[in-house]
């Protein structure tokens, strides 16, 4: 056989990140603390400024996926009328919430997500988080506040920016009465700084993956980038993202990566298949193939914030992430990563229950090959819901389009 | 000893095997069903061609490449079908292959590159599986499906994309006492149109390939009235893919050699 799995290292830095991680989580058995649900692309550092310890209800969500117990919770949340094509992380998590299992309990002894003070969405990525936080209002009783951006925006205007820090400035009363704790600007700075600092050196390990060969893979960012979306805003994630991205750009002088040879650089649009994240990425590293870039990794960077302007900064920082942006602006901002990472392949994950985050659907892969000469790929599969997921089929097309890459 | 390369197609229903020689004639064909309890007779086979044949290099294609044990290299089948029909055919072409499970719309180049290649989604419909299921249905004979369909002019197709919906879909036909030839024709019409709503460069000559079209000849003529283009049948279809995994084999040994050589 000529085909073998090669992965000449690990990532030292997991073992820091599994700790954070953990830390993390096992913090959530402290009731004394204020405790907000937020989106994974909702306002944290305002939250953070108040305190708030902050739930991230996608991220249960993944962890749902990659566990691979959201195929058999999905169902509890269709009997309760939830369509099984909508959102799998909100079906996934609220059959969680109704069946009462979680990974959180054989990992950190939790019996569920933490019981919130507030929940706090933006509907910047999508209209399903709005149902999500809603329900677990109702369910918790709880306040709720949205933050409702212009959608697929162009570019940011002034007015979408006035706009949403308004709305972000709306939101201070509400995190005052919840949290017992007055606004103070400068803890705001203070955490926006943090969470500045974090995600300009998370943007940085992403770019060590334009050397060849690259010392991080997409599927290996997918589990480093755990604390810049839980954490960000905190000394902790900014800590981390320097230990990593020290350890990769030593790795980059050394001229080591996680493939001795890359036959070809591949591009991943769209989310995770979360349940099979090894499979993928053993299948990809059996045949040389490095996927070394992604929409869905480079979504927490944000190089907008600015804690000297912390209201219209985070307004634009998340207005203006990919998901949100009209089609023009996602094949520019493509583009400029095909060029960048040096990228001859890119393959698009439809995924069933994410509309918003596939990016096949209007036409975009033919276009890009038709333009830039590099192949397309659009596999189809799922974030969470493994039915929608072929494994025979979508290996043969990867393994077909590694061959024309190659 | 001359030497001889082996091909193993392992697909959904069926395994194929092809034995070349050193100037890619074909020495030796088998087929045999994929799931058969008894693996005794691939054993056989195997067995029989090792005692027959010096073979230098195996490389094995389809669903279960990764299954089989005795092979040097595994390609996909879709890399395979364009190797082996550029072979016979060395023109750029769109190839259709419509096995047990799927239907795969390959552009091939004349030097056997895969420019491009669509697959149907998750389901079955419009494959080998389909027909048997909707044929079972409608109580007509697999073996005499196409000889039935000649016999029509019948120009409705089964909408549903999911197969168990469409096998009651041809039950309103039944109920409506449909002839069983405008049936069999029926059947054939949803498969190509099926095909039709994948990406393919309608300008190129067609060549389908793969177990459906071995056993049902009478979808060429559908597939020429749809796509108004050249169609081809290779002969022994279901074979090609296997033949294509021989010729990679040898190049697979040929590439070895130089490598020692050097």
């Amino acid at each position: 056989m000529e085909q073998e799995i090669k992965k000449p290292y690990k990532i030292q830095s997991a073992k820091i990140m599994k700790e954070i991680m953990g830390n993390y989580f096992l913090g959530m058995k402290d009731t004394t603390k204020k405790m907000a649900w937020c989106t994974s692309v909702g306002p944290a550092e305002l939250l953070r400024s108040f305190g708030f310890e902050v739930h991230f209800p996608e991220n249960h969500g993944a962890l749902l996926g990659a566990t691979r117990t959201a195929t058999d919770l999905i169902p509890e949340a269709t009997k309760l009328g939830y369509s099984s094509e909508i959102c799998s992380y909100l079906t996934a998590d609220v059959g969680s919430y109704l069946k009462k299992q979680t990974p959180l309990t054989e990992h950190y002894g939790l019996e569920g997500p933490p019981k919130p003070d507030l929940i706090v969405y933006n509907t910047n990525q999508c209209r399903e988080v709005q149902d999500w936080f809603e329900y677990f209002a109702k369910e918790k009783n709880c306040p709720v506040f949205g933050i409702e951006p212009p959608r697929y925006v162009d570019e940011v205007s002034n007015e979408a920016i006035e706009n949403v820090a308004a709305q972000f400035k709306a939101l201070i009363p509400i995190c005052e009465k919840a949290s017992g704790q007055k606004f103070d600007i400068d803890k705001f700075r203070e955490t926006l700084r943090l969470s500045k600092e974090a995600t300009d050196l998370w943007k940085k390990v992403l770019w060590t993956a334009r050397v060849s060969p690259s010392p991080i893979s997409f599927f290996d960012a997918t589990i480093h980038m755990g604390p810049i979306v839980v954490l960000r805003g905190t000394q902790m994630a900014k800590d981390y993202y320097t230990t990593l991205l020290k350890e990769l750009e030593d790795n980059v002088t050394k001229g080591i990566g996680f493939l001795e040879v890359e036959k070809c650089r591949i591009y991943w649009d769209g989310m995770p298949i979360w349940g099979k994240l090894r499979p993928m990425s053993e299948l990809f590293a059996a045949n040389n193939a490095a996927v070394v870039a992604s929409t869905y990794c480079n979504s927490w960077v944000f190089d907008a914030f600015d804690p000297k302007d912390p209201f219209e900064s985070s307004a634009l920082a998340y207005t203006e992430i990919f998901i949100n942006r009209s089609e023009r602006a996602k094949e520019k901002i493509l583009k400029g990563l095909i060029k960048d990472f040096n990228i001859g392949g890119m393959i698009f994950h439809e995924a069933k229950t994410c509309f918003s985050n596939s990016n096949s659907r209007f036409g975009m892969p033919l276009r890009l090959k038709n333009e830039l000469g590099i192949e397309t790929l659009v596999i189809e599969g799922d974030l969470c819901d493994l039915r929608f997921y072929s494994e025979g089929q979508t290996t043969t097309k990867i393994e077909t389009f590694i061959e024309q890459l190659s | 000893m001359n030497n001889y390369y082996q091909g193993v197609d392992i697909g959904s229903s069926y395994t194929k095997l092809t034995v070349i020689d050193e100037d890619d004639r074909i020495c030796y064909q088998n087929i045999v069903k994929t799931l058969n309890r008894d693996k005794q007779e691939l054993a056989n086979i195997l067995t029989k061609i090792k005692s027959q044949f010096n073979i230098v290099s195996v490389c094995a294609t389809g669903y279960g490449r990764e299954h089989f044990k005795d092979s040097h290299i595994n390609k996909t089948e879709i890399y395979c079908a364009s190797v082996g029909v550029s072979a016979l055919y060395p023109e750029v072409k769109t190839i259709i292959d419509i096995g047990g499970e799927d239907i795969k719309v390959i552009k091939s180049d004349a030097d056997s590159k895969v420019d491009d290649f669509y697959m149907n989604t998750k389901c079955a419909a419009g494959t080998g599986t389909f027909i048997i299921e909707i044929a079972e249905r409608a109580e007509l004979p697999l073996s005499r499906l196409s000889e039935l369909a000649a016999k029509s002019d019948f120009d409705k197709e089964l909408n549903s994309f999911c197969t168990v919906f469409a096998k009651t879909e041809i039950m309103k036909w039944i109920f409506d006492e449909v002839p069983e030839h405008d049936l069999a024709r029926g059947i054939y019409i949803s498969i190509v149109n099926r095909i039709a709503k994948i990406r393919m460069d309608k300008t190129l000559p067609i060549f389908l390939i793969g177990g459906v079209i071995q056993y049902h000849p009478f979808l060429k003529t559908i597939v020429e009235e749809k796509f108004k283009q050249r169609v081809v049948v290779p002969e022994n279809p279901q074979m090609i893919n296997s033949f294509g995994a021989a010729l990679l084999a040898k190049k697979h040994a040929e590439s070895e050699m130089k490598v020692k050589t050097i």
